[in-house]
């Protein structure tokens, strides 16, 4: 900077420009969906099905097993046989269809509405 | 456990905790193990990289510049378009947690080292702390409407009930899905990795077998291709569901 007066001047132009450039750039990303850089990592679509797949098996498993620890519990506590066991394994089970129908329904890192 | 001796492999045995420095404290072990030890190196080149990385300031970035500056413009895309502009709050969380994971899925697939991240303990625990964080601040900001996100709108009063069993059941299902996911496929990964390894030295001692051992060898060779593929996809995966479960803390409802 050359003397103070140019100085604040330029620094108040920066400024300025500086807004200007950070307004538009939000007005683009709100613009654009945040596709593009997700592919990134997952570019090769050996990457995306792959963890997409894994994704869909650990959450289908993971409903069982929660849905079956929750009767196994239930049942050692209140001892009444396999009855919770039986009860909380078929809602585990459609737990585990609930997590898949949800990533089936909003793919992996979609821009969500109303997320602003 | 006896080390591979002699022919036979023993695929599990680089992931056994060994103690470095025995400790005990207030009745508890503290040992400083090789678990700790790698937890260590991966804090350090975390720190390495983003510290001496960003040292510059270049407006041109060198190499380490470049590779600090995308980790952070892609962790920040991507809490930014998975949970909004209020999930940034939240962003040092979310790059701590995908730097860490990252950083040792990768140091764990050099030869002789300890993978962190294939301990179910450290990856529940970070399943944990995400799902913890979750419901605190859901009940933080919300109160009691956070309450909300297991009664969906629009279900008869009947099915009521059964709909937010499932949504409970769903929502206690996600820390096991996350830290099992990982934990999973870093072990299954390694295990792998030292059985077709295991296949070339055997290959090579059975005589004239030993011509098959280039096969086994190749396998090798892309499975550790594969390897670092999954490495970072899981990390990958790992931030943007906690990005995911955040934000149904900040917009319970959605």
């Amino acid at each position: 900077m050359t003397n103070s007066e140019g100085g604040r001047d330029d620094d108040e132009a920066l400024k300025a420009r500086l807004e200007r450039l950070s307004r538009a750039l939000e007005e683009r990303q709100q613009r654009e969906p945040v596709r593009g850089d997700i592919v990134d990592v997952s570019a090769s679509s050996t990457g995306r099905a792959l963890s997409l797949g894994i994704r869909v098996l650990s959450e289908f498993v993971a409903g069982i097993i929660v849905g079956g620890g929750i009767g196994l519990l239930l049942d050692r506590w209140l001892s009444t046989g396999p009855a919770f066991l039986i009860v909380f394994l078929a809602l585990g089970t459609a737990a585990g269809f609930w997590n898949v129908y949800r990533i089936a329904a909003a793919p992996t890192g979609g821009p969500r509405d109303g997320a602003q | 456990m006896a080390a591979s001796a002699g022919n036979t492999i023993d695929p599990i045995h680089q992931f056994q905790v060994n103690k470095i420095i025995p400790l005990q404290m207030f009745g508890h072990d503290v040992s400083f193990t090789n678990a700790s030890l790698f937890m260590g190196i991966v804090v350090l080149a975390i720190l390495g990289l983003m510290v001496y990385g960003t040292r510059a300031r270049a407006m041109v970035p060198g190499r380490l510049q470049a590779a600090a500056e995308m980790s952070y413009e892609f962790v920040a895309s991507t809490v930014r378009g998975t949970a909004g502009h209020d999930g940034m709050r939240f962003f040092p969380f979310v790059f701590s947690l995908f730097m860490f994971v990252l950083f040792s899925n990768l140091i764990g697939l050099v030869p002789y080292t300890f993978t962190v991240t294939s301990q179910i303990v450290v990856t529940f625990a970070f399943a944990a702390l995400v799902i913890l964080t979750v419901l605190g601040y859901g009940f933080y900001k919300h109160g009691l409407h956070f309450l909300k996100l297991f009664v969906p709108s629009g279900v008869s009063p009947a099915l009521l009930w059964f709909v937010m069993l499932i949504e409970i059941i769903s929502f206690l299902s996600r820390p096991i899905s996350l830290s099992v996911r990982l934990f999973a496929n870093m072990l299954a990964g390694h295990i792998t990795l030292k059985v077709f390894g295991g296949f070339v030295a055997m290959l090579l001692g059975a005589g004239a077998w030993a011509a098959l051992a280039p096969l086994p060898l190749l396998g090798v060779v892309a499975l550790t291709a594969l390897e670092l593929l999954v490495a970072v996809l899981q990390a990958y995966v790992f931030a943007i569901l906690t990005c995911v479960y955040l934000n149904d803390a900040i917009h319970p409802g959605h």
